[in-house]
């Protein structure tokens, strides 16, 4: 390490002259849209829990600042006004951080992929750029892989990412136990060749790695490897950025992004590496098994000088005593209380007569009774514990009363506030809380805490039905004599369902009935379509990401059909905004991206024009929440007729139907386009002469979208 | 070119770099956080860094009175030492600056008095040589100086036997320096309160040079410890034994087993041996690497730690370097060093430590323990091994305590002293209000 560090530093000495510092970014991403910690996180983002009595994100930061980085840009999700607070109190951004510049950026996505389309969108990045998790614990020097991977780059345009690995053996507590990344590399370039994730409780006919024929093919040298912790540390270019982007409905890093961009080699040309280390420590907090692992890592001094003696944040003063036991200045011990090896104990914590404590992160300002036992249990910040209460392998937030003579069982996680009345037993793998999901104060449920307790057992997957199986089968990582505890299992269940298996009869159902419930697709489509428009891509490229999208998801005509007049519309209303009226901005949008919505209507030669009716019905709803919408309704279905999407039969079926007169407001927003419906009907008699050469046109049109059915 | 455009990993190098630029708050926070996140380590580095950066706290603080100069850097001194407690170099290069704004108040005091002594002090100052000749003019000098009242007081022992044959050259880079030429200043605006602050930035390039030449000086004693055809034995990759070596192997042969220090220092004793190496931290802004000592022809054996009881009876010496050194004469060395210092009582060997004044702290080691840091499990067992991380509890200390009574012979780069001696040398070099500040 050392010597490496000298061969960076000592270089820049002599050539200084001919040299452009080229500051090194970094995107760190604190919300990795996972319910993993819950009922944590309902309180507080999940870089905040403490990570052996330091917030997570500490640790993150504080390797990024080890490897060099100057401008960092933190993606906050959940709670991301309490981190934001948080991050403007610490020493990050005091003037004397070593980051020159520290951009706290919020954001509404509910995806990895969303973040980082929205950097793109933002131009922030200008060179190499390390992407991490906001929950990287690493005492690594990164200059070994990012030299690599700019030497790579120099020689190669198409090697855009570097993933960083940790090798750790078959069996190891950091690694997830229920879903294990296999990498398939080339290792005489490093090269990651293919990547699936392998669900280690799925029954054997599921246990199984797909390798392409031709990757087998063309690499005389492979290696398949299992024992790689994921550590979630990319070095990235820029072409990184643009191929999620491109890729809209890219979710997770690894399991959409690296899968997909690997797969398709063939078509970009793109390759991804790896760099494998086998010195330094590097993991990720990804889940509460992850958490009890890494806090063990850290008190052991496996993440060295990332220890708690090393008092990373300003205020606290661990010391490390014999045995792996750090404790703070002002910590009051009775004498006849055993502390065991591998604790961590906070400032202003009592611990009372023969209680003994093992194992132990113990927060600031606890208060531990006599004769209490704790093993292996990690205790937040001002916790009060009664006499001769025993409590094992559990996580207990800040604030949370335990009675005396309570037993809490491995795994229980006890939430904010918690109160367990006296004599009361937690059982392996509860879950308690005080607050709900939506923020409202739950009622206690007594049967749980007692009598006296406030809290009640927190059910995850509440208001989503479909992932409570997964996720309550996943309760408590912590839990170690529970092997079915599958965690990551559950998250990434969580993005792949919606995905392939969820979002299919979810939102055909939905689309039918109103617009309001939002599925991926949706919400892909109508991103997609909404950016294209606005920087004004052609209709060619629109259509074709639309297909290939509508091709992932499976989607319907209509929900294409809806996802485009969502987007439309929601162009039309800006450019109104923007001062153009109402029938120019239809004009320009309809006229310019005619062949996109053309192709979702396949019902140009039936006599019942079921799509075209779809379609209006679509825009009648949309326009019912928009300013001024009966006024675009009424340009809108001219300007269809006039592009000749829409047919005058068309339009007598949508006034007939009684889908667009169900509701007042449905009503009102047809209202304007009453006049120009009555005209078409009048029109039609005198214009048959026309109609005819518009409907051999409308065949022409049918004809070849059946070739490309 | 992109790979030289690397932005500096944070280190010393950067940290020099940006002192310049930087706002002093920021350049102490930068170092407070260098120095927990260990980016600087070794006893020089760390010395050095700090030296700089008080250069700079000096400098910037606008003030003439010395109380407060003082205080201001006792601020600082004290942010530094809990950032890393088991660097005692950044403690006493703190105390030593502590040490030259004290003694220039008090100059400054003295001098309304004794302006006529001063005149016999611009004689000029003796060039660093090492004839012993030149002793006897330097003591005279050294009782001459218009010095502080308590260091003149502290003077006598030195006229006792053994600290003339421990002091063949004086002080020079020391406090004292400035001492010798404020004077001549002070001649042309007598009676006028002076900004001690010059003087102190004048006493505080002394430090850095000294920091600089520490090692040259301390080899210029190499040939009268290093013997022809004789058998060394020496650990780790320090550069202090290095040159120390270098510079005998010069002009005799001998014969030197080199014990790998597992596992913190092993790849950087191997790197040092062939000669491959970039070396580390140590010599980063001194010395480009020199030719390894087996090019100059000396035999070197390297040997692991296990092996060091049974060679011991071969070895003519053991030559060791320090991390630091303490007041009672114990030591704190890379983990290692005590087995070694053991083996060598059991066969009588001479035991002999290399190590520059700067490592020499005033404390006193209460409590052994607390001054060993523990560092990274994963160099002794693994990582990967995930059967037994799980299990077993894994220790690498990096340090050693070494107690005095197994030390024969301290080689500072004012000479050799005994252990029993260090604590005159201690008092030489830093006042007792600082000790504990």
């Amino acid at each position: 390490m050392g010597a490496k560090q000298k061969g960076g530093g000592s270089k820049p000495k002599g050539n200084t002259a001919d040299e452009v510092e080229e500051t090194l970014q970094a995107v760190v991403l604190a919300d990795t849209f996972e319910p993993r910690f819950e009922p944590f996180t309902l309180d507080k983002p999940r870089c905040l829990l403490p990570l052996a009595n330091t917030p997570i994100i500490e640790y993150t930061l504080e390797f990024l600042a080890n490897a060099g980085v100057e401008e960092v840009f933190l993606y906050a999700g959940a709670h991301s006004d309490l981190l934001e607070k948080y991050i403007n109190a610490s020493k990050w951004r005091a003037s004397s951080s070593p980051f020159k510049q520290f951009n706290f950026l919020k954001s509404t996505s509910a995806s990895v992929g969303d973040v980082m389309r929205d950097l793109d969108g933002k131009h922030l990045i200008a060179g190499d750029f390390i992407v991490v998790s906001g929950d990287v614990i690493s005492n690594m020097p990164i200059e070994g892989a990012l030299k690599q991977h700019r030497a790579r780059r120099e020689k190669d345009k198409n090697a855009i990412m570097t993933m960083v690995l940790r090798e750790a053996g078959r069996n190891h507590r950091t690694k997830s136990s229920t879903v294990s990344p296999v990498f398939v590399i080339d290792p005489t370039k490093d090269r990651c060749l293919h990547y699936e994730e392998i669900d280690e409780h799925a029954d054997n006919n599921h246990k199984r790695l797909n390798i392409d024929t031709e990757v087998i093919l063309t690499h005389p040298e492979l290696d398949i490897r299992q024992d790689l912790i994921d550590c979630s540390i990319d070095i990235c270019t820029p072409d990184v950025l643009s191929l999620w982007s491109d890729s809209f409905d890219y979710q997770s890093p690894r399991k959409h992004y690296l899968f997909g961009v690997l797969k398709d080699y063939e078509l970009n040309g793109k390759t991804i590496h790896t760099h494998i280390i086998k010195d330094d420590y590097a993991a990720r907090v990804r889940n509460l098994k992850a958490y009890d692992a890494v806090s063990k890592d850290i008190i052991s001094r496996w993440t060295y000088p990332l220890c708690p003696d090393t008092n990373l944040l300003p205020g606290h003063t661990y010391d490390l005593r014999k045995g792996n036991l750090y404790q703070e200045q002002g910590v009051t011990l009775a004498r006849s209380c055993v502390i065991g090896r591998r604790t961590v104990i906070g400032k202003g914590t009592s611990i009372g007569d023969k209680t003994t404590v093992r194992n132990t992160v113990l927060g600031r300002n606890c208060k531990i009774g006599r004769n209490v036992k704790l093993e292996g249990a990690y205790l937040w910040d001002g916790v009060v514990i009664g006499d001769n209460t025993d409590i094992n392998g559990a996580i207990i937030a800040d604030g949370v009363v335990i009675g005396k003579n309570c037993k809490v069982a491995a795994g229980a996680l006890l939430s904010y506030g918690v109160k367990i009345a006296d004599g009361i037993t937690v059982e392996a793998g509860t879950r308690i809380t005080k607050s709900c999901r939506d923020g409202s104060e739950s009622i206690s449920d007594p049967s749980v805490v007692g009598a006296d307790g406030e809290g009640r057992e927190f059910i995850q997957g509440e208001d989503d039905d479909e992932d409570e199986d997964d996720i309550s089968v996943a309760s408590s990582g912590l839990v170690y004599q529970n092997p079915a505890a599958s965690l990551s299992s559950a998250s990434i269940s969580t993005l792949s369902s919606d995905i392939s298996d969820a979002s299919w009869p979810r939102s055909a159902r939905s689309s039918f009935s109103d617009g309001e419930e939002q599925d991926n697709f949706h919400h892909d489509a109508t991103t997609s379509i909404f950016d294209s428009l606005r920087d004004g891509v052609s209709a060619d490229v629109v259509q074709l990401e639309l297909v290939s999208l509508r091709m992932t998801a499976n989607a319907s005509d209509v929900q294409v059909r809806r996802a485009i007049v969502a987007s439309f519309m929601k162009h039309v209303q800006q450019l109104m905004e923007a001062g153009k009226n109402a029938s120019e901005a239809v004009h320009q949008i309809f006229s310019t991206y005619r062949e996109v919505v053309d192709r979702t209507l396949f019902d140009r030669a039936k006599q019942e024009k079921k799509d075209q009716v779809d379609l209006l019905i679509q825009l009648q709803q949309d326009l019912v929440h928009r300013n001024k919408g009966a006024n675009i309704l009424l340009f809108t279905a001219k300007e269809l007729y006039d592009l000749e999407l829409v047919d005058e039969e068309a339009y007598e079926q949508w006034w007939s139907d009684s889908r667009s007169s169900e509701t007042e407001e449905m009503r009102n927003v047809r209202s304007q386009a009453q006049q120009f419906v009555e005209w078409l009907a009048n029109a039609e008699e005198e214009e048959s002469s026309e109609e005819e050469s518009e409907e051999d046109d409308d065949e022409e049109e049918s004809d070849e979208e059946s070739d490309e059915e | 070119m992109p790979s030289t455009a690397l932005a500096l990993t944070p280190g010393l190098a950067s940290f020099l770099k940006s002192l310049k630029t930087n706002p002093i708050d920021t350049s102490i926070e930068n170092l407070v956080s260098l120095l927990k996140r260990r980016q600087i380590r070794h006893s020089r580095s760390c010395a050095t860094a700090t030296a700089y950066l008080l250069l700079r706290v000096v400098s910037a603080c606008r003030t003439s009175e010395s109380a407060k100069l003082i205080e201001r850097v006792q601020s600082v001194g004290r942010r530094l030492m809990a950032a890393q407690p088991r660097e005692m170099v950044v403690g006493n290069i703190v105390r030593r600056v502590l040490g030259l704004i004290r003694d220039e108040a008090e100059d400054d005091r003295e001098a309304e008095f004794a302006l006529s002594e001063a005149g016999s002090e611009s004689q000029p100052q003796t060039p660093r040589a090492f004839d012993d000749s030149s002793l006897p003019l330097d003591r005279d000098m050294l009782s001459l100086r218009g010095e502080g009242a308590e260091r003149s007081t502290s003077r006598p022992p030195l006229t006792s036997m053994f600290s003339l044959l421990s002091h063949p050259e004086p002080e020079h880079s020391l406090p004292s320096t400035p001492g010798t030429q404020s004077p001549n200043g002070r001649l042309f605006s007598p009676g006028q309160s002076k900004d001690v602050r010059a003087e102190v930035l004048e006493g505080i390039n002394e430090i850095i040079d000294e920091l600089g030449q520490v090692d040259d000086q301390i080899a210029a004693y190499a040939l009268d410890h290093i013997h022809s055809n004789e058998i060394i034995l020496t650990h780790t990759s320090s550069t202090t034994v290095q040159k120390f070596l270098l510079k005998a192997a010069a002009k005799r042969k001998f014969t030197v087993i080199i014990a790998e220090s597992f596992p913190n220092n092993h790849e950087a004793t191997h790197a040092t041996i062939s000669g491959t190496s970039l070396g580390d931290d140590e010599n980063l802004t001194f010395d480009s690497f020199q030719k390894p000592l087996i090019a100059h022809g000396i035999t070197v054996i390297l040997i692991p730690d296990s092996a060091v009881f049974a060679l011991m009876s071969r070895v003519n010496k053991v030559i060791l370097g320090t991390h630091s050194v303490l007041a009672n004469g114990g030591l704190v060395a890379s983990a290692g060093t005590r087995v070694i210092a053991r083996a060598a009582k059991v066969h009588q060997t001479p035991v002999v430590v290399v190590s520059g004044v700067y490592k020499l702290s005033p404390v006193y080691p209460f409590d052994f323990d607390s001054l060993i840091e523990y560092g990274d499990a994963s160099k002794v067992l693994p990582y990967e091994d995930g059967d037994l991380v799980d299990k077993i509890d894994v220790q690498n200390p990096i340090y050693d305590y070494v107690p005095a009574e197994l030390i024969d012979l301290y080689i500072t780069n004012l000479g050799g002293h005994a252990p029993s001696y260090l604590y005159r040398i201690v008092s030489d070099h830093y006042r007792k209000e600082d000790i504990s500040f």
